[in-house]
């Protein structure tokens, strides 16, 4: 069949609306219908040249649907089902995610990182060439066809929408608060960068009672809305930030700090701006030839440590489930994520306002 | 100097309001001028001869006043400071101390057990004979000599009587959330028993992020104060609450019980109503002498947990500054646990209250 897509054919160029041709699922495969994708930073590393990737591409890892149909052997999910996609397919079985790291599952990497499915082919064509997908999913158009891994059942009375930001903003956020580095109650918690995943760590650590909360954004609208998510207190990104984390944290500097953004100089910021003994805990990406400066004894006379949280540690298929639960217990914020919806040939306007750094979230609704 | 305190000089029978002698503090203790005292269950224990200590006995372990005089090498507090009381002095040095275990230290428990101080004696003293006092404390009266580790000072911007319910009852239940059985954001929890201790549970259990958050009582007058307190469902206890618990929880049961009351067809009853893997935690004192039924079959079969948790697994030196800073931040309700106000001279009213099971908390006030 056929479908819109947006299609990415090298970096610095702005995304094609095209019509392309998508092919029935194979074995253990699914077609979902699109509902909701986010506009994610991460994408724009591709656009922007910060990442290999093989062309043409559809970008997008944010995203849920409605399963329209199954391949031969798919007992996951059926017709109908409403689903959150998950961009890092784990097989539940491998040295990883039998100890509960599915997010560095290697299984589906290499098939995943070429841009295709697990048979090494794509369900993708443009004229007859194959195209590729990020992620495995690619749900900047109007079907995927991913693989029965990447899916996630959920319960069908919440917004799609809200499904959508599941898939990474709010896993990668919350999960690195609750997960990655076990946020406790009355901690002190520091979060560098406001964004879509900066407010969802906030949240992520009001949600383990942490107190107080200060988020560091380098734009003063993003302050009113940090609060909203939990922080309680904001502080403009200057050279007196790490003096005043300390100064709000008995002198010593936060129990967390967590870099949201993807910047070597923040992540170093974040690190001097945590205690002797606290974590700093990395969740935004950098740039794939970039490199952090760690001073000397900073790490082993004061007993800092570093951790690395991808996808927020979560097991998708435990806590999806949670975090729309908890979203529907009033417990989460999802909705107010939701700053603005475009259509899928408004991209291009998506990810101008995504770089202004304005809002918290845009998403593509289909 | 003379001071009046509730002296108990036989089980079963009403506190006595005294006249009573008490010494200077010694080196290594501190004298401090009693501003409020909770009324607990675990006191009531004493009067029934429930537990092990001896007559006669000053009863009373959750309290805060201000530090009036310290003795020689005293140096963690000074004439003036506003202090809580820990019923577990801990020397921070022994083995348990060493391990993050100060509740059971293994200097101070013999001590506490019997009534008296460190070097055997009493400073108290009735028509010339001594008097106990329970836990290292005794503060049903207008002074105490305690201690210096059981003496913690806390910020002076708080009520005392707040300070007071910190010495035990959030401690106990909030500690129990938080540290015992280390609840997780988006686990379930049911909570048998909503009084002083029951409420501080399930706040904590709040404040962990945990949803649903069930409160089990016999008294339905505690169901609206319960859901206050962050309780997401009420059951009334009857023959039906392990299945009411099951259908909240997927059909599973709770990810972790806490049995509050120290009844043992509670703690059997909570057993059944934990899921396969999750933790019961025990929290209520039951009658020292009493035993509990539990089916070691199907403990090991389905890998239940059984927890105990005294003083809530808390280091007061480090969580009673804690707690009320939380207090102060507006994180944990403990004003709303303050049910009623008592003069010293009121305690057997204040008991016979505290029975009828219609208050959160009374509190003595001097």
């Amino acid at each position: 069949m056929q479908m819109q897509a947006a299609i990415l054919t090298e970096a610095h160029s702005p995304f094609k609306i095209e019509t392309v041709d998508i092919d029935l699922p194979k074995a253990g495969e699914v077609l979902v219908k699109m509902a909701a994708t986010g506009v994610c930073h991460s994408d724009w590393h591709l656009v922007a040249g910060k990442a290999p990737f093989p062309a043409p591409i559809i970008l997008g890892h944010e995203g849920a649907g409605i399963v329209e149909a199954v391949g031969v052997g798919v007992s996951r999910v059926k017709r109908g089902d409403h689903v959150t996609l998950n961009w890092k397919a784990c097989c539940g079985d491998c040295f990883y995610c039998q100890q509960d790291q599915p997010a560095i599952c290697d299984t589906h990497a290499a098939d995943i990182n070429a841009g295709l499915l697990a048979d090494g082919t794509s369900r993708i064509r443009w004229h007859g060439q194959p195209i590729y997908i990020l992620g495995g999913l690619g749900t900047f158009a109007e079907y995927a066809v991913v693989r029965q891994e990447s899916v996630v059942p959920i319960r069908k009375d919440v917004p799609l929408a809200v499904a959508a930001l599941v898939g990474c903003a709010v896993s990668t956020g919350v999960g690195a608060a609750i997960y990655t580095a076990e946020v406790r109650p009355g901690q002190s918690v520091a979060v560098f960068g406001a964004g879509g995943v900066g407010l969802n760590i906030i949240q992520g650590a009001a949600l383990c009672g942490a107190d107080p909360i200060i988020a560091v954004d380098t734009n003063s609208n993003k302050m009113e809305i940090a609060r909203d998510f939990g922080a309680t207190h904001c502080l403009m990104s200057d050279d007196t930030v790490v003096a005043e984390i300390q100064k709000l944290s008995g002198g010593r500097g936060a129990d967390h700090c967590f870099e949201s953004v993807g910047i070597p100089a923040l992540q170093e910021t974040a690190i001097a701006a945590v205690r002797p003994g606290g974590i700093v805990t990395l969740v935004g990406i950098t740039p794939q030839d970039a490199g952090t400066t760690i001073f000397g004894q900073v790490i082993t006379v004061s007993e800092r440590k570093i951790r690395g949280s991808a996808y927020g540690s979560v097991n998708p298929a435990r806590d999806f489930h949670m975090l729309l639960d908890l979203y529907q217990a009033g417990k989460l914020k999802l909705e107010q994520l939701v700053t603005q919806r475009y259509r899928l040939d408004e991209i291009n306007e998506g990810y101008a306002s995504m770089l202004t750094g304005d809002m918290a979230r845009g998403v593509i609704v289909f | 100097m003379k001071m009046k305190a509730a002296v108990l000089t036989e089980f079963n029978s009403p506190f006595q309001i005294e006249t009573v002698d008490l010494q200077p503090p010694k080196a290594g203790e501190v004298l401090v001028k009693m501003a409020a005292s909770g009324v607990c269950h675990s006191d009531w224990h004493v009067v029934e001869g429930l537990s092990y200590f001896p007559l006669p006995i000053i009863c009373g372990h959750e309290g805060a006043g201000i530090v009036e005089a310290v003795g020689e090498g005293v140096t963690s507090v000074q004439p003036g400071d506003h202090a809580t009381l820990s019923f577990r002095a801990n020397c921070g040095d022994c083995y348990y101390c060493q391990r993050d275990k100060p509740n059971l230290c293994e200097v101070y428990t013999p001590v506490l057990r019997s009534g008296l101080m460190k070097d055997g004696t009493s400073r108290l003293s009735l028509n010339g004979e001594p008097i106990h006092i329970m836990t290292g404390l005794g503060c049903f009266a207008e002074y105490v000599v305690i201690p210096e580790e059981a003496c913690v000072p806390v910020r002076r911007d708080v009520p005392l009587e707040i300070a007071a319910l910190v010495g035990c009852a959030v401690s106990t239940g909030v500690g129990a959330a938080i540290y015992t059985a280390d609840v997780r954001p988006g686990e379930s929890v049911a909570v048998y028993g909503a009084g002083g201790v029951g409420l501080n549970i399930i706040m904590g259990a709040a404040m962990c992020g945990a949803d649903p958050i069930i409160a089990v009582d016999t008294n339905s007058t505690k169901m609206e104060i319960a859901r206050e307190f962050g309780a997401t469902h009420t059951l009334y206890s009857d023959d039906t609450t392990v299945s009411q618990i099951q259908a909240l929880t997927n059909g599973r049961g709770a990810d972790h019980v806490f049995e509050s009351v120290g009844l043992q067809v509670l703690q059997e009853t909570g057993l059944d109503a934990t899921r396969p893997g999750g933790t019961l935690t025990l929290v209520g004192l039951t009658p020292v002498g009493t035993g509990t039924n539990l089916p070691g079959a199907v403990i090991t079969r389905t890998e239940k947990v059984i927890r105990g948790s005294f003083y809530g697994s808390v280091l007061p030196q480090r969580d009673f500054p804690m707690f009320l800073d939380l207090y102060s931040n507006g994180k944990l309700k403990l004003d709303e646990l303050v049910t009623r106000r008592y003069g010293l001279d009121e305690i057997n009213a204040a008991y016979q209250d505290m029975l009828t099971g219609e208050v959160a908390r009374g509190i003595i006030v001097f």
